[in-house]
């Protein structure tokens, strides 16, 4: 609230600093976000993208496995999934995109070659494998979809705080600082013009005064010669 | 293998009863119009009654249907090793020593994975040679040294040692896996390369004569899967490492070129005088198809054909046996199949066209 600065010209000063600086970070964070929302709609299509992979993978995988499942017995396909012990392994780095930290997830050992899945190639079917592969597929679109997505959300999340930030600025800051401003500098041209205006009444009383005592003098000086007149022609019965 | 007296009469009359309780391929129409409730209900009152009272307490659904199926092939298989002698019985048990695999196979996963006792054994299918008593130690195991160990007086315990170094060192059960499947398609007809020529294309006259075509095309075709998945999957892997001995369709050194050209394996399959005719439908969409399924598929319906002939050329021999052991298979694949199918919701027409082979 204005009320509550202090109109003293240092508070001016320092809200001029502040409003300059406020500008200032208004322009970068504006540039900011719409840098991220340029970048949050790249990453949107890839992600839609993604998803209409992983949704696709989805719908292949779970046929694959229903005929491997028809034709070969869910006992046999859990069998040979039970043959493998190893499990793929995820490894995330992360990499920046306009200051929001987004992970880079790496995966190794998810795509298998046949003799690498575990179950032997001698006694099984080629419906085990493709099941096997369409899962192998569905696990490296749900990596790549985990790592777009969560690029995605910190986009979203840090557009949604720089656009807070900006309105903040826009919004709450600055016109404050700017009534702050407005209401010391009233306050301070308020001040001038109650010194000048002080400072006018002093000169005024002061010449009132001088004037006065000249006037007091003057008559001081008038009343002198009349005295001493009266001082030489003396007392007549003395 | 065993040269007692063999009994193909008495076990052929048995089995013709049990022929006889097959579902017929108007079941199948019905139970494809089934959802997997009303399946589990038909079944229960058909032979496979028992099973399912048994079962139904444990398990629902699909699951049961499955595991209904599974219990009651072992029991028909188990059946016909113990009223089977001699010849008959060692000719029988060659291939239902799949189950075998099956079970060393499921038991050793099991074991690796630390998966409970209780839940592998609802996964064996006892149906084979190996009697319960080795299975039910081999559950009890704590690692697959222990398992290996166990079933040293199996026909497997070999095969099973050699490739535990392997298994030690790569801690992959791919090894013992191919191990145990290359032991039941070399002992499938092993022996039997004395009796008949096995270089012939074409088929010779007699029931056994008959069989070993049908085990000769059993380890072709899986000769060919494994060539054409192989060649498919582009992986670094020695094509002679999967090799099977005894059949007639490629030798060693053929697969081992061919597998390096995927066109020109398709043309030498299609180019063989036992199989290019019968499977000549299927190859032609192999060629145009990305996924080798409708190829195994077919496989299947060929190998199935053999079935029929079987047992209507030589009714009371070997040959009626395992066409009898064949259609058994072929029922549980289709209900199977049809259970499974309606669970993820395919329509009568797609389970029709892509499962259930009539």
């Amino acid at each position: 609230m204005a009320e509550d600065v202090k109109p003293t010209r240092k508070n001016l000063m320092e809200i001029e600093d502040r409003i300059d600086l406020s500008e200032r970070g208004h322009g970068t964070l504006e540039k900011k976000r719409d840098g991220l929302i340029m970048e949050f709609m790249d990453i949107l299509d890839k992600a839609q993208d993604v998803r209409g992979e992983l949704s696709d993978d989805y719908e292949e995988a779970q046929k694959k496995i229903n005929m491997a499942r028809a034709m070969e017995g869910d006992v046999a396909v859990r069998g040979a999934a039970a043959a493998l012990q190893e499990h793929p392994e995820i490894t995330t780095e992360s990499k920046n995109i306009m200051g929001v930290v987004v992970p880079q997830i790496e995966s190794s050992r998810v795509s298998k070659s046949l003799d690498e899945r575990g179950y032997g190639i001698m006694g099984t079917s080629a419906r085990i494998d493709e099941a096997a592969e369409a899962y192998e597929d569905l696990l490296e679109s749900i990596i790549l979809a985990a790592e777009v997505e969560t690029a995605m959300k910190k986009m979203l999340r840090e557009i949604e705080t720089t656009k807070r930030r900006v309105n903040a600025l826009e919004f709450k800051l600055l016109p404050e600082l700017y009534e702050n401003q407005e209401y010391i500098e009233q306050k301070l041209e308020e001040q001038e013009r109650e010194e000048t205006f002080r400072l006018k009444k002093i000169k005024e009383k002061k010449e009132q005064e001088e004037r006065e005592e000249r006037e007091a003098e003057a008559d001081a000086a008038a009343d002198e010669p009349e005295m001493e007149q009266a001082t030489a022609g003396g007392v007549p019965g003395n | 293998m065993s040269f007692g007296a063999s009994n193909p009469e008495y076990v052929n009359g048995r089995v013709r009863s049990r022929r006889a309780s097959l579902f017929a391929d108007e079941d199948y129409r019905k139970l494809i119009r089934m959802g997997p409730s009303g399946i589990a209900r038909f079944m229960e009152e058909s032979e496979y009654e028992r099973e399912i009272n048994q079962l139904g307490t444990r398990f629902s659904g699909v699951d049961l249907i499955e595991y209904a199926l599974n219990q009651n092939l072992a029991k028909h298989f188990d059946d016909l090793l113990d009223w089977s002698e001699g010849r008959l019985y060692d000719l029988i048990a060659r291939y239902l020593r799949k189950f075998d695999v099956w079970n060393i196979k499921t038991i050793i996963r099991g074991v690796y994975t630390d998966t409970p006792a209780d839940e592998i054994e609802t996964d064996l299918i006892r149906a084979g040679e190996i009697d319960d008593a080795t299975l039910d130690r081999a559950l009890e195991a704590d690692t697959v040294e222990d398992v290996v160990e166990i079933f040293n007086r199996t026909i497997f315990h070999d095969a099973l040692e050699s490739a535990y170094e392997e298994y030690e060192e790569s801690g992959a059960l791919v090894p013992l896996e191919n191990a145990l499947d290359r032991e039941f398609y070399e002992r499938l007809i092993e022996d039997l390369s004395g009796s008949y020529d096995l270089s012939f294309t074409e088929p010779q006259s007699g029931p056994e004569a008959l069989y070993v075509e049908f085990l000769q095309a059993e380890i072709d075709f899986r000769n060919a899967r494994n060539a054409l998945r192989l060649a498919r999957s582009g992986a670094d892997l020695e094509p002679t490492e999967y090799y099977i001995e005894g059949g007639v369709l490629f030798d060693r050194s053929e697969l081992s070129r061919l597998v390096t050209d995927y066109d020109e394996l398709v043309d030498h399959i299609a180019e063989s005088k036992r199989y290019g005719d019968r499977l000549s439908s299927a190859l032609t969409r192999l060629r145009e198809a990305e996924s080798l399924i409708q190829f195994e598929h077919a496989l299947d319906a060929a190998l199935l054909e053999y079935s029929d002939t079987l047992s209507s050329i030589y009714p009371v021999s070997v040959s009626a046996v395992l066409s009898y052991i064949l259609a058994k298979e072929r029922e549980v694949e289709n209900i199977r199949a049809i259970a499974r199918g309606r669970e993820v919701g395919l329509s009568e027409s797609e389970i029709e066209e892509e499962l259930v082979i009539l």
